[in-house]
């Protein structure tokens, strides 16, 4: 099991004033699953990648993912675990402007491999971005930088992917090769991927969808049959 | 305006109040330094200008010549409201064990002079019915604590002639105690004045009158009279007229009021500079991160207008902060530097007032700097496009590669971390710019206070070490021979003795003329180096005369040019000029003892011995037996005036302290504010990789690898500009008086750089600090931090 959170409870303020953005949630996510997170505003989506990336702590509960208890972890073990088990994508990219599309890639490579540049150059292969590898992020369309992005997010080859809207930024063909790209990437790297989003249609293409409201777990469904990411239509 | 954006306008302030505290203590220390000296400046000319008035202190003075013609002539010109005669003598004084070569100044007896009058401060003024009582400056008085009542005696031709104090007084000739332009520096041990009665001082100067003091009506300088008189007086035999700004005492006083007026406009331009890039950076970055909100007030119905007002309280709330109180700190200040100066100089007359448009032109100064640094930024800010800055699109961040990785390719191989930290210094080329301004501002601040110690420490090194090679001069009682001289090596402690001639003279060339003093040297002279402005260390020439660089443009002469020296009693020779010296003090001639002899075509006597000490020497023993023999008048120890000026060094380190100081404030300013503004900029990038797992510490030395490269650029350009400033600043305290040539130790370039460094590094402290707090979830998420 690569994810798994027991009793999690997320509270943000006190007294009066609290506001629970996670209620006691259970969930267990297996190596290479795919898993789509759905929910309205404020639901509480955001806050449960962020206890699972290690970038927020959570109130109350268990949270295990690699293998490790996030609760037990101080300040190292906290960038240690992220740097060698998670890789993040973002609705808004978060690209380094002076920076390549290849050395942004790298800038995250180098922290754990020797060969940084060799490999980002591959991953940026692999999102077929190797003729933009040496533009800066102002010279790339939306499109290229979320591919930078996920390069960035795949080079260290973590088991853990978190997706936080990674086609909110996006119009529609892009979205959908955003999606394909992600779902065929980790299938490959056999990683559990996470991906919140608003957009209900792109559950069709995860194995698992998770609806969430008011910070609980409303629904769990599996999806047998998932489509093909370019199929999605929405 | 309406009062929510009042309201916003000071919730933002308040949000960025480090960075608006140090804008606002910027622009309040340029003020209060505009403040204080300006002020100090325009009251300490008060106090000279009454002091003058009140006191008649003459317009012109005359030596030489037949000074009661030269009185008749004068006194009929239009414009002269007063002209006399006096007798002054420099003759030897002896209290108790100590001998001095003082001067004596005829005064009227029973009523004050129509000219050159003195402040009686305690006694009684000179009495016809009391001949030997006589009148002290205060700077000797003080010195011996002589007081009504106490007697000491002054050479009379060959004998002592006892004389009673009768009183201690001030006068505006003697504010500073110096004997003329050329010892503009003494010690009390070795100068002091003594106001007489005429009939004492005639005998003392050999029985007629030698001096005509002048003064104008109202006391006012009028230039064409005195360019007319200076003829009229010089046909009639003058041979020295000096007008009331080149009076020796006069003279040093107004370089130090050059001074504080220089120093009323350019410290305070360089603080309010200071203040106004950072200021500049501080609100360009609000507006940035305003943007959607700027598009949202002007989607609103708020007019450009508005909003330009609104980002120019941004500007104008640190500038009224900063500058009213600046001002009125400032004026206060001037206040108490002004009584200060005056009770420490013993000028006669403090005028301390109040100048109102001192203090309007200070505000103005500080609201001005601050308000021009926020009109770009609000500029900007009111023509932000609504819809484009309501979607939030922000100009993308530009990517290029750096100029060093352009210069030096192996570079590109660098690490990207590394690449980023050298890309993050042309990211924002204006602020980059801006920071390095503050350093170089900060470093021209150091180095020019700094710059001043070391100079003035190489220049009485030169003066007191290599140029006065002597360790004291022996003054005699009358002219003495060489054999006389040659005696005093008889007196255990002397290694050596050379005779010396010091005589006043001028020296005329092309229309002009220059008084100073001529010393006659022996030929192979070992007690004075001669430091030629073309050719460095030289000997003394067997031919010609060696004149002070200061003689070659007010004179119009060149290396072999002729010149007149015309002595006291008006005898005139014909010389050439052998060579210019260097010399930090004064401005003198020099010749050879057998040139001088071969122009007047007699032998010369001595006026002085110029001795050396032997080694291990109880130099106080031996000053006490050289000064006991009868025919020495004075002993002046070379190491005393040394000592003397190295003890008023002191002042001057408190004085670079507080500049040091005050330099640290304004690079603090402006580096914390770029340096705030950079990281506050990086946010979400250092959100997104702590996100990816960057640790902090690297973080943080990525940061200030990017931040003490930019500090660093300033360094160099800081050290060229400050150099320039340093000595153009040392320049403008040049004259015939002193010759300030900048002299910078290595170790001070090193040691400004360090601190440099160091305030750049306690600078980016509460940046680096804010990284710890940097919540990465709400950051990623933010459309634009």
């Amino acid at each position: 099991m690569t994810i798994k959170m027991a009793g999690v409870w997320k509270t943000f303020g006190e007294g009066h004033t609290a506001v629970h953005a996670l209620r006691d949630i259970d969930l267990t996510g297996p190596q290479g699953e795919f898993t789509v997170i759905l929910g309205p505003s404020g639901s509480g989506k955001t806050t449960l990648l962020n206890l699972v990336g290690a970038i927020d702590d959570a109130t109350e509960g268990y949270i295990e993912a690699a293998g490790v208890d996030l609760a037990e972890l101080d300040i190292d073990e906290t960038v240690r675990y992220r740097r060698e088990n998670v890789g993040f994508v973002f609705q808004f990219f978060n690209l380094i402007p002076t920076l390549t599309a290849l050395e942004n890639v790298e800038l995250v490579a180098d922290l754990t491999a020797a060969n940084g540049a060799e490999r980002a150059a591959e991953v940026l292969e692999r999102v077929g971005l190797g003729d933009r590898m040496n533009h800066f992020p102002a010279q790339l369309s939306g499109g290229e930088q979320q591919r930078v992005a996920i390069a960035r997010a795949l080079v260290k080859q973590p088991p853990i992917l978190l997706c936080d809207e990674p086609t909110g930024e996006l119009d529609f063909e892009t979205g959908r090769m955003i999606l394909d790209l992600l779902r065929r990437v980790s299938r490959e790297l056999k990683q559990t991927v996470l991906l919140v989003t608003h957009n209900a249609a792109i559950g069709d293409m995860a194995d698992r969808v998770l609806k969430l409201r008011s910070g609980e777990i409303v629904d769990d469904l599996r999806n047998d049959h998932p489509v093909a990411a370019t199929e999605l239509t929405w | 305006m309406v009062k929510p954006l009042h309201r916003k306008l000071l919730r933002d302030i308040r949000r960025h109040r480090p960075q608006f505290i140090a804008i606002t203590i910027t622009i309040f220390l340029g003020v209060t330094i505009f403040g204080a000296s300006y002020d100090s400046f325009q009251n300490l000319q008060a106090s000279y200008d009454t002091t003058a008035t009140e006191y008649h202190f003459a317009n012109l003075t005359v030596v030489g010549g037949d000074s009661d013609a030269i009185e008749a002539a004068v006194g009929e010109v239009p414009g002269v409201e007063f002209a006399e005669t006096r007798a002054t003598a420099d003759v030897p004084f002896r209290l108790d064990d100590t001998k001095l070569l003082g001067r004596a100044v005829g005064l009227p007896t029973d009523s004050q002079p129509d000219v050159n009058q003195v402040e009686v401060l305690t006694g009684e003024y000179l009495s016809s019915s009391d001949p030997s009582g006589v009148l002290v400056e205060e700077h000797m008085a003080d010195h011996f604590a002589l007081q009504p009542g106490d007697r000491f005696e002054i050479m009379s031709g060959t004998e002592w002639e006892a004389v009673t104090v009768r009183g201690v007084v001030a006068s505006p000739e003697y504010i500073w105690p110096a004997r003329d332009r050329q010892e503009i520096i003494t010690t009390p041990d070795n100068f002091g004045v003594v106001f007489t009665p005429e009939t004492l001082a005639l005998e003392l100067a050999g029985g007629t009158p030698n001096e005509v003091v002048i003064y104008y009506n109202d006391g006012a300088e009028n230039e064409d009279i005195s360019v007319g008189l200076t003829e009229d007086a010089r046909a009639l035999g003058a041979t020295s007229v000096f007008t009331r700004e080149e009076q020796p005492s006069n003279a040093a006083l107004s370089e130090d009021l050059k001074g504080f007026e220089e120093m009323a406009l350019f410290f305070p331009i360089m603080f309010l500079t200071a203040a106004g890039m950072a200021a500049y950076v501080m609100i360009s970055r609000l507006v940035h991160s305003q943007r959607p909100n700027i598009g949202v007030f002007i989607a609103n119905g708020f007019t450009r207008r508005q909003v330009l007002r609104h980002y120019l309280g941004y500007g104008l709330i640190p500038g009224l902060i900063g500058s009213l109180p600046g001002a009125i700190v400032g004026v206060l200040l001037a206040r108490s530097i002004t009584r200060l100066y005056t009770d420490l100089l013993a000028i006669p007359v403090t005028v301390v007032e109040f100048y109102p448009a001192t203090l309007l032109g200070a505000v103005a100064f500080g609201l001005v700097a601050s308000l021009l640094a926020a009109l770009a930024p609000a500029l900007v800010a009111s023509r932000v496009p609504p819809a484009a800055a309501m979607r939030g699109e922000t100009p993308a961040g530009r990517g290029r590669t750096s100029l060093v990785e352009r210069l030096v390719p192996p570079l590109r191989k660098a690490p990207a971390a590394w690449k980023m930290v050298l890309r993050g210094v042309g990211r924002n080329p204006r602020r980059t710019v801006y920071t390095i301004i503050g350093v170089v501002l900060s470093l021209m601040l150091v180095l020019v206070s700094w710059g001043m110690i070391d100079t003035i420490q190489n220049l009485m090194d030169r003066q007191f070490v290599e140029i006065q090679q002597e360790d004291a001069t022996v003054y005699f009682t009358e002219p003495a021979s060489t054999s006389d001289v040659a005696e005093l090596l008889n007196i255990e402690g002397v290694a050596s003795a050379e005779p010396a001639l010091t005589v006043p003279i001028s020296i005329g060339a092309n229309g002009e003329h220059y008084e100073t003093a001529l010393l006659v040297l022996e030929d192979q002279t070992e007690m004075h180096g001669l430091l030629s402005v073309t050719e460095g260390w030289i000997d003394l020439p067997d031919q010609g005369v060696v004149l002070g660089q200061a003689t070659q443009s007010l004179l119009n002469i060149s290396v072999g040019d002729s010149v007149e020296l015309t002595l006291a009693d008006g005898a005139t020779v014909t010389d050439t000029v052998a060579a210019f010296v260097d010399e930090p003090l004064g401005t003198m001639a020099y010749i050879s003892r057998s040139e001088a002899e071969a122009l007047t075509g007699t032998q010369l006597p001595a006026t002085s011995a110029l001795i050396a000490y032997s080694d291990g020497v109880d130099s106080a023993a031996l000053r006490n037996t050289i000064t006991e023999l009868p025919q020495v008048a004075a002993f002046e120890d070379a190491n005393v005036l040394y000592d003397m000026v190295q003890q008023y060094m002191v002042l001057f380190y408190a004085f670079v302290g507080i500049m040091l100081l005050f330099g640290g404030a304004m690079a603090f300013a402006l580096i914390f504010n770029s340096m705030s503004v950079n990281i506050a900029e990086r946010t979400r990038e250092v959100a997104t990789l702590l996100a990816v797992g960057t640790d902090r510490r690297s973080i943080s030395k990525y940061i200030t690898a990017e931040n003490m490269l930019v500090a660093a650029m300033g360094i160099p350009i800081g050290l060229v500009v400050g150099y320039f400033a340093a000595k153009s600043a040392m320049n403008s305290f040049s004259s015939d008086l002193f010759a300030m040539d900048l002299y910078i130790k290595p170790t001070t370039y090193l040691w400004a750089s360090l601190a440099i460094i160091l305030v750049a590094l306690v600078s980016q402290w509460p940046g680096l600090r804010a990284i710890r707090r940097i919540s990465i979830p709400e950051i990623v998420k933010e459309r634009s931090a």
